[in-house]
Order: C-alpha cells, then structure tokens, then sequence
C-alpha cells in the first residue's frame, strides 16, 4: 500500500483536536458519572462525535499519519466505544410483560422447564444415593459411619433427640443462619461450576451431598430421633434440597453442551448453554438464602410439630407449583429467551 | 491465503462502524497481582467487622446470656461476610464498575469478547466459574488455580475458564496521551532544501521506519544512530539526488518534507455545514 497523506498531519490534528477533547471529556464524565447523569445536549452529542473520531481513526490509518496519534486516536475510540456501546441493561425486561422483577421470576422456573432432563437427571443422582444412604443406614446403622465420621454424627443425634421444645436463643439462630449460607449457597455454587468437567464435578456433589444427607437420617432415625429430624428437615427442605438438585442440574446442562455441542463449536455450545442456565443458578441461590432463613430461625423453633409440618407441606406445595406453573403462557417471552440462547452477549 | 495475524497479546475489536481498534490483553502476572489486592481489601473489612463484633460482645457485659447470643448473632454475620468475599464481591464489583479495587489500581477492565462492558449475568458467571477454576483442588482462593492457568495458557487471549463460558476478556486500556509531532532541529537551510525535489513521496512504510528511528533518535548513540540511518538512507536519497552527507540529517529532512507535504485544508466536524471534500 503506497499510500501518500493527502492531508498535512498538522492541518488534520489542528482542525480536529476541538472535537477530540470535546469526546475525551464526555468519555470520562460517563465512565466516573454514569451515562444517566449527562445532560441531554450532551448526550446528543456523544454519538456523532464518536462517529467522527472512527472515522478520523480511519483517515489516519490509511494516511499513516505518525504511530503516537494513531495510538491517540485508538485509545479514544475504544473509550467511547465502551460509552457508546454500553450493555444493555435488564435483557429480561420483555415489552408488554410488566416489571423486570415479575419477569425474572417468571424467567426462572421456565429456565427449570427447558432444561427439564437434566433436572431429571440431577434429580436422579441426588435422591437416588440419598434414599440408598437412608435405607442401608436404618438397616445396619454402621453404614453411616463410613460415609460420615461418628464425631460428627454423634452430636446430631443428641441435638435430634432432645427435640426443640425449649427452644434456641436468638444469637444461635443467626450463627446457623450464616452457617447455613456460607456453607449451602458455597456447595450449590461450587456444584454448578464443576459441572464444566463434562457434568462429572456436578455428578460427584449431586451423589455425595445425596448419599451422606439421606446416610445422616438414616443414622438419626435408627437412634431413635426420627420424627424430630423430619419435623426439622421438613419446612426448609423443599427450598435446600430442590435448590441443590437445580443448580446441580444446571451444572449437568452445561457440562451436556460440551459432550453434544450440535452444529455449534464446543465453545459456542458452552457458552450458550451458559447463557441459558445462569437464571436457574440465581435462582438456586435465591432459593438456598430463604432456606438458610427458614432452618436457622423457624425449623429450630418450639412451634408444636404439627404446625411445623403442615408449613412444611405447603412449602413443598409452593415450591413445585412455581417451578411447574409460573411463567407458563407466555410465548412471547418464551421464544425471545430461546433467542438470547443463540445471540453472544454483546 | 490471508495474512496471519501477528503473535501478540492483544485483541483486536471491530466497532459496528467497521473500526478496528487493539486492546492488550492482561496476563497472568498482572491479574494475580490485582487479585492479592483484592483479597487484602476483603480481609481488612473482614477484620474490621470482626473487632467490632468482639468489642460488642465484650462490650455488652461480661459472660451473660445476652453477651453469648450476640456474640454467636455476630460470627453468623462473619460467616455471611466470609460469602459475600468469596461469591459475590467481584461479581458485583465487575458487573457494576467492570473492575474490581484491585484491577482498577493495576490498570485492568473486564469486557466482553467484542469490547463491551459486561452486564451481571457474564460477571456472575464468570466468577462463579473459579472454582472450577480452582480445580483440582476444591478451593484455592484463586492463588493456585491451575485448571485456570492452563486456560490461560493455551487461549490465546489469556481467558481462564470462567472467561471462555461467559465470553469476557481482561484487558488493560491504555489510554496514550498526546505526543508532540517531530519537528526538525536545525530546521532545513537553504542549500539543503535546494537539493529537494518539490514532491517528497515516501511510501507508507518508509515514513514510518523513519518515524521511529527519529523519536529513539535521541536515547542512542552517535555511532548506533549513523549505522541504522546508513541503512536506507543511500537509498533514498540517490532516489531524491539529495547528496548523503549525513545519513541521520538526510532521513530528518526526507521525513520533514514529507510530513509538511500535502493539503493544509482539514475535514470538518460533521456537525458544523461544509464537511471533508
């Protein structure tokens, strides 16, 4: 390319560094300020500006002007291009379909529903194990002790048998409420994100969580406490174990898509099949930080049993009609999160 | 067969406008800096929190039943705090401010693959995907993420995991600043500018090289500075008939005369009426 500079280097910069500052300023108002607080006619102003520094950049690659104003040129251009193009915020935002919350909600069990056999699946893997663990347990209750240590179980029993009729203070409520978030929310998470091996990381969390629960009550209700650590387990345990079972299904979908990525590459699987599940991982979070709640402050309460179980119940009843019926109905939203799948976050 | 993009750490991002324009691409080195710094904003909070809890359930008096229960409320809150460092402290700094404390002091921003900023969702993926980062370990605290680096390692955009599944990108805008266009000292004599030609035509690259031997110009040595010179400058100026006293002086009035070559008019910005051509 012999291309000779039609235009004085010093004539270019001098005629257009008003503008180019003008964007600078505007650029870096936006990046500390935010695009919200711009005033209108400057924010009218952004866009051409910015058009006409790309197109400045191009007339100083093709003249060749010197190195030091072509690195100038793209350095501001890549700052307004991040002003310009900022993201898009509230992608779940839907005309027509109410607030961005309702929405969210709404984006979540249908989520669940699209990935319906992996949830199977997790599912499977978890109750599976858990059952085995609690019946091979009752059976022969040295089952337990080679999954868990006995100095962890042998606590658990003495808690389940005194039963919580007198109660628990305030303060240990909150220490297990933390525990339960830092600990349960970690392993849902930690679930998920090993589910990148192939799905086997999301596996391995689903059978051990499932097998060393189930070998747990197992080993509880062999010693005698059975009904009080069901009556326990019973109001958060909807929330918990469904959430542990969605995000581990969510990591199975994510490690499916690099085992059968279709006619995309493996990357272009993964990262759509990433894209489509992270509304079930907030969900699951979500779900695991009520749990945290519910077993912290209300499952170790001296409410009378029945009361207890009956919440419980209906717990189980809520949580299984939202994931089955919430968001039903709305193809519109439907088909444009089908879309999103396919289109990279830009 | 089209031209093989150079090996370099950058990556190039094209604009809707169809401009191209290269970002650095952070390694490593740097980003692991940027983390430790992180970690120690997180910890410092997180041990300030806790001598307030201990001060408060000293403070509330002795051994009692009150003191207990808010001491035991009070590592519940550490215990939120410790998961708020490890799950949600980058995600919602990266998806808020696209950086975290520690990568803003190193100079590093998170974007996504075409250059944008990333939104929550890509900023919680790609920090929940640390601890498959992590692997094999369980957890490291990301300081020996070995599934990570061997990602790094062999993309080619220095992408851990968590990277490559919400396709993001750390890179290090640099914003260069101006620089002051050459201007040649002495400036040209008569005699020399009688050996001109009117029309000074370099090609592209030529003013380029030469633009560059002029500004390291200065930071070489007498004798490195005629060597390179000497290089093209034969050539050049049998092409001009310039008489090649001094190969870096010959270069200096070439370049000079080409930069002063061409149209003093200039394109107007496009919102005022009368534009370029």
């Amino acid at each position: 390319m012999a291309l000779v500079s039609a235009l004085t280097e010093a004539a270019f910069v001098g005629r257009r560094q008003r503008d180019w500052d003008r964007l600078d300023a505007l650029a870096r108002v936006v990046q500390s300020r935010g695009l919200r607080r711009l005033p209108a006619d400057e924010l009218a102003q952004l866009s051409p500006l910015y058009r006409d520094v790309c197109a400045d950049l191009s007339r100083a690659e093709a003249a060749r002007y010197s190195a030091p104003l072509i690195d100038y040129l793209q350095g501001l251009t890549a700052a307004a291009h991040t002003v310009v193009y900022g993201h898009a915020r509230g992608r779940f935002n839907v005309p027509g379909q109410g607030s961005a919350l309702r929405v969210a909600l709404e984006a979540f069990p249908r989520a669940v529903r699209r990935h319906r056999l992996a949830m199977l699946i997790a599912f499977l893997l978890f109750f599976l194990p858990f059952f085995g663990g609690l019946f091979a347990t009752l059976a022969d209750p040295s089952f337990a002790l080679r999954i868990v240590p006995e100095s962890q179980l042998r606590p658990l029993v003495d808690a389940y048998k005194e039963g919580f009729s007198a109660g628990r203070g305030a303060g240990t409520d909150a220490l297990m409420a933390g525990f339960y978030v830092n600990n349960n929310v970690g392993i849902a998470l930690r679930c998920f994100a090993t589910g990148l091996m192939f799905g086997v990381g999301s596996a391995f969390y689903l059978v051990e969580n499932g097998l060393a629960t189930g070998a747990i009550m197992g080993y509880v209700g062999a010693k005698g406490a059975g009904a009080n650590i069901l009556t326990f387990v019973v109001g958060h345990g909807s929330l918990e174990l469904g959430a542990i079972v969605l995000a581990g299904g969510a990591g199975l979908a994510l490690g499916w898509s690099l085992v059968a990525p279709g006619d995309r590459t493996r990357l272009a699987s993964l990262q759509a099949a990433a894209r489509s599940v992270v509304v079930i991982v907030f969900g699951a979070a979500v779900m695991l930080f009520m749990a945290a709640g519910v077993e912290g402050f209300w499952s170790s309460s001296s409410l009378p049993d029945v009361v207890k179980r009956s919440v419980g119940a209906v717990m189980f009843a809520l949580v299984m009609a939202y994931l089955t019926f919430a968001g039903r109905g709305s193809d519109q939203a439907e088909a444009l999160e089908r879309a999103l799948e396919d289109e990279s976050w830009t | 067969m089209p031209p093989a993009a150079p090996l370099d750490t950058d990556v190039a991002i094209e604009t809707p406008e169809h401009i191209v324009f290269r970002h650095r691409v952070a390694g490593p080195a740097r980003r692991l800096l940027a983390y430790l710094l992180d970690l120690v904003i997180c910890y410092a909070v997180f041990s300030a929190i806790a001598m307030l809890v201990m001060v408060a359930a000293v403070g509330t008096g002795g051994f009692s039943e009150a003191a207990e229960g808010a001491a035991a409320s009070g590592i519940g809150l550490l215990l939120v705090v410790l998961f708020a460092i490890q799950w949600m402290y980058f995600a919602v700094l990266e998806a808020w401010q696209g950086r975290t404390p520690g990568k803003r002091a190193l100079g590093l921003r998170v974007v996504t693959a075409t250059g944008r900023p990333i939104g929550f969702r890509a900023a919680a993926l790609r920090n929940v995907m640390r601890a498959a980062d992590a692997l094999p370990l369980t957890y490291s605290g990301g300081l020996l993420s070995l599934a990570g680096l061997v990602s790094m390692a062999t993309t080619t955009k220095f992408q851990r995991l968590g990277d490559l599944v919400a396709g993001t990108v750390v890179i290090m805008p640099e914003r260069a600043g101006h620089t002051t266009p050459l201007v040649l000292f002495p400036a040209a004599q008569p005699y020399e500018l009688a050996q001109l030609p009117d029309d000074v035509r370099l090609d592209a690259d030529e003013r380029q090289a030469i633009e560059m031997f002029l500004r390291r110009g200065p930071r070489l040595g007498r004798a490195r500075q005629l060597e390179l010179a000497a290089m093209i400058a034969p050539a050049l100026a049998a092409r001009f008939g310039l008489r090649n006293e001094d190969p870096a002086r010959t270069l200096a009035l070439l370049y000079d005369c080409a930069a002063r070559a061409g149209r003093t008019d200039a394109p107007a910005s496009s919102k005022v009426p009368g534009s370029w051509r």
